[in-house]
């Protein structure tokens, strides 16, 4: 066993920090990753493309993708490091960059890995990505998805309606999973993976604003929009395993970024505390107010624990099943706690506008309150992940 | 990072789960509730045999020159099997400071003796306010020529009744702080001015009032330096939360279990229990809550084993690991039903531990205090 980072993480870590004093705005206020909203397009693509400047945004991928062959204890840091200091780019079209690229690695095609890798190695607006699973009857059911693709000569012809769509207004490209067999014995065996043009005739994309009116996530409507045949990634009808694959590197990477930018909320917590009176004594004195900040510090550690285990599984030659549902519950968890616990410790001005000059700590706080029952439903609910651990984590029978 | 075991790890795991299923079945553990002594002296002295007593001593000693990992990775087995006796008392309470804080003297008299299986050891340190805080150890020790005659009465020490030594951590001065002027002392527990009483606990453990009459204890027999005894205390805590929690973390991965086994076997409405969601997400939630535990707990441990202890990784496990215990104890016996509440069934044997183990080396807010002073809570 080892517990310690490499030298070249704590390097990281370092040069990670000179790089958002350098290039991030003095007045920089994000802090917490789930505040939903991209507020200056351009803004996160000049970092984006800086980052991809200093070999950061693909680290893990091999050197002719773009990458520089990081191993995967650099890549965790990475995201770790880049949540705590905010800094924006890294998760435009997160898509690409987490699973888009190491699917198309493992199951692309020559002409798809050498077309689509380099431009989201780039961090140019043409890396861009989006991921369409979700239907208005595909939710947690997500086998049950109606979109149909159907081949024509040297293409398929799709239509039907995606929701949820994160970011597929800024996207250039759809990663989108279709129904090409509707006869299939099983609803998870006619399913197939398309790569779609977003400026493709027929695409429609509409806004979904959240409950507090910030624009995220989008429906989007597929009318006959024609995709060339070599835009199938993988198999066709394989499709469900393909995504099985993609949505656990989705949820590997979510435990380190909620630990990063969660690390950085309970800071600012704590010294909110020590600067706080109440009653003629800090809040920090509070024996309730230790203990729960205490047990957020203990879950916090918890999640980089999980963190740093899947990627040792990775680097053993294992696949991570259950674990990256583990990793989604747990960062869940964290979520929630750091903004009720927050939200205690505000006291009234936890319902302050968080864009409001009476808000405390930049309104993180209210962020992370808004936005945490938002990030657990997204890439699969706790319901599902659980179901998920007990399934193959400990082999009880399939309950759906 | 690295989180795998080492091959001789691995092997003394399989080792010590096949020698305890095997040699101290739940039969066992439940006649052990009701002996007199609490334990199997035959079973304690193959232990011995196998070198288990004295698994991380040097080989002067009698030892097998092990890691504390090691110990870490026989103690998960021990607490996975619940092995009733003096096993934490004499190893993770005793030995470990003895060997890091004793003469070399005390070293070559009580260690071998130790490991051989023929000395069982027991630390006392709690007061009437149960607390494991320095301002709370008032028992007196007072130089008379060559002795110190300790007076007064400790609460909660656990296997007393068998111990053939006990530490004591008495008062031996003033300081500025309330740290300064404790020194533990170690006491022949057969001297007639020793009385016990025993408190009865729902855990089927053996914990004892012992109380000092004015016992004479020889200078020789101060473990570390006078006054400085809060030092060798901090010691013990940090290393015996570890091992606490080792032995829960395989308490809790053994509940889980039985209860992951009997959810596929028990049939209800024609199906297995575990294909529904009601009973998976239980098990899907202590499945998190057993991982958690074990991921705190290997890097606490590795960390002491390094030689760098760091006193707020060892409280998160700890903190965590209490907490834990008794959730996947109260889910297991949710998820069993009736069956799940009577005596015949293994559960119980865990859920009447959790509250010892809980209060074992620091209970949950004393290791939530060390991470709020870590964090910067002033």
């Amino acid at each position: 066993m080892d517990f310690r980072l490499g030298e070249k993480e704590l390097a990281l870590k370092e040069e990670i920090r000179r790089f958002a004093e350098v290039e991030l705005p003095p007045d920089w206020r994000r802090s917490t990753p789930i505040d939903g909203e991209c507020r200056d397009f351009e803004f996160e693509i000049s970092i984006s493309k800086k980052l991809a400047q200093r070999g950061w945004l693909v680290m893990s991928w091999p050197e002719e993708y773009g990458g520089r062959g990081a191993s995967l204890w650099e890549q965790t840091v990475y995201e770790m490091e880049i949540s705590y200091w905010g800094i924006p780019g890294a998760g435009m079209g997160i898509s690409g960059t987490q699973w888009v690229g190491p699917c198309l690695m493992m199951f692309g095609t020559e002409e798809q890995r050498k077309k689509y890798l380099p431009l989201i190695a780039s961090g140019e607006k043409d890396g861009v990505w989006c991921t369409g699973y979700s239907e208005p009857n595909a939710g947690s059911d997500f086998a049950n998805l109606q979109t149909r693709a159907v081949r024509d000569g040297d293409a398929y012809i799709i239509n039907g309606q995606k929701v949820w769509t994160s970011a597929a207004h800024q996207a250039r490209w759809c990663w989108l999973a279709a129904r090409t067999d509707p006869n299939a014995a099983k609803k998870h065996q006619g399913i197939s993976i398309f790569i779609v043009d977003m400026k493709s005739p027929g695409v429609t994309v509409n806004p979904i604003l959240n409950y507090y009116g910030r624009h995220h996530f989008n429906e989007m409507f597929f009318d006959n929009v024609r995709v060339p045949a070599s835009n199938l990634v993988g198999e066709e009808n394989k499709g469900w395993y393909h995504l099985m694959q993609a949505l656990a590197f989705e949820r590997r990477s979510l435990a380190p970024i909620t630990y990063g930018g969660f690390k950085r909320a309970l800071e600012e917590l704590v010294k909110y505390a020590a600067q706080t009176e109440h009653e003629g004594k800090p809040l920090s004195q509070n024996p309730v107010i230790r203990a729960k900040l205490s047990d957020l510090a203990i879950d916090l550690e918890v999640l980089r624990m999980f963190a740093f285990q899947i990627a040792w599984r990775i680097s053993q030659g294992q696949i991570p099943v259950y674990e990256s549902s583990r990793n989604k519950i747990m960062s869940d968890e964290v979520m929630r706690r750091v903004a009720i616990t927050g939200a205690e410790l505000l006291g009234i001005y936890s319902q302050v506008d968080p864009d409001s000059e009476w808000s405390k700590l930049n309104g993180t706080i209210q962020g992370a309150y808004l936005g945490f029952p938002g990030m657990a439903i997204a890439a699969g609910t706790a319901e599902i992940e659980k179901s998920i651990i007990a399934q193959f984590g400990l082999g009880l029978p399939k309950s759906y | 990072m690295d989180f795998s075991l080492t091959e001789e790890q691995e092997m003394l795991r399989i080792l010590a789960r096949d020698f305890l299923a095997k040699e101290c079945p739940k039969a066992k553990v439940r006649e052990m509730d009701k002996d007199g002594k609490g334990y199997d002296p035959q079973l304690w002295r193959a232990m011995a045999e196998l070198g288990w007593i004295g698994l991380i001593f040097p080989e002067e000693y009698g030892g097998m020159a092990g890691s504390f990992m090691d110990l870490v990775v026989l103690m998960e087995e021990m607490g996975r099997n619940i092995l009733p006796g003096p096993f934490f008392s004499t190893i993770a309470l005793c030995a470990l400071p003895l060997f890091e804080y004793g003469s070399s003297e005390q070293k070559t008299k009580f260690l071998p003796q130790i490991a051989r299986g023929e000395a069982i050891w027991t630390f006392a340190l709690a007061e009437s306010s149960g607390r494991y805080k320095a301002s709370e150890v008032k028992l007196r020790a007072v130089s008379e020529e060559t002795n110190y005659v300790l007076h007064g009465c400790k609460l909660f020490v656990a296997d007393a009744h068998v111990a053939d030594y006990i530490l004591v951590a008495g008062r031996t001065g003033k300081g500025k702080r309330t740290e300064d002027g404790i020194t533990l002392f170690i006491v022949d527990a057969r001297e007639p001015n020793v009385k016990m009483e025993a408190i009865p606990t729902i855990g089927g453990d053996r914990q004892f009032k012992v109380s000092f009459d004015r016992v004479a204890v020889p200078k020789d027999n101060i473990l570390g330096k006078i006054g400085n005894g809060w030092d060798v205390v901090d010691f013990i805590l940090q290393r015996a939360a570890v091992l606490k929690c080792a032995e829960i973390c395989g308490a809790c991965q053994a509940v889980l279990d039985m209860t992951s086994s009997y959810a596929k076997e028990r049939i209800q409405f024609d199906r297995p229990i575990g294909s529904f969601q009601a009973i998976q997400h239980k098990l899907a939630g202590m499945l998190i809550d057993v991982e958690a535990v074990q991921y705190l707990l290997y890097q606490a441990a590795w960390g002491i084993s390094v030689g760098s202890p760091s006193p707020w990784q060892i409280s998160a496990a700890k903190a965590k690991a209490n907490e834990a215990y008794q959730r996947i104890c109260i889910e297991a016996i949710a998820a069993h039903g009736a069956i799940g509440y009577t005596m015949d069934h293994d559960i119980g044997l865990y859920y009447r531990r959790v509250k010892a183990a809980e209060f074992a080396a620091g209970d949950t807010d004393l290791h939530r205090e060390v991470i709020a002073i870590e964090l910067g809570l002033s």
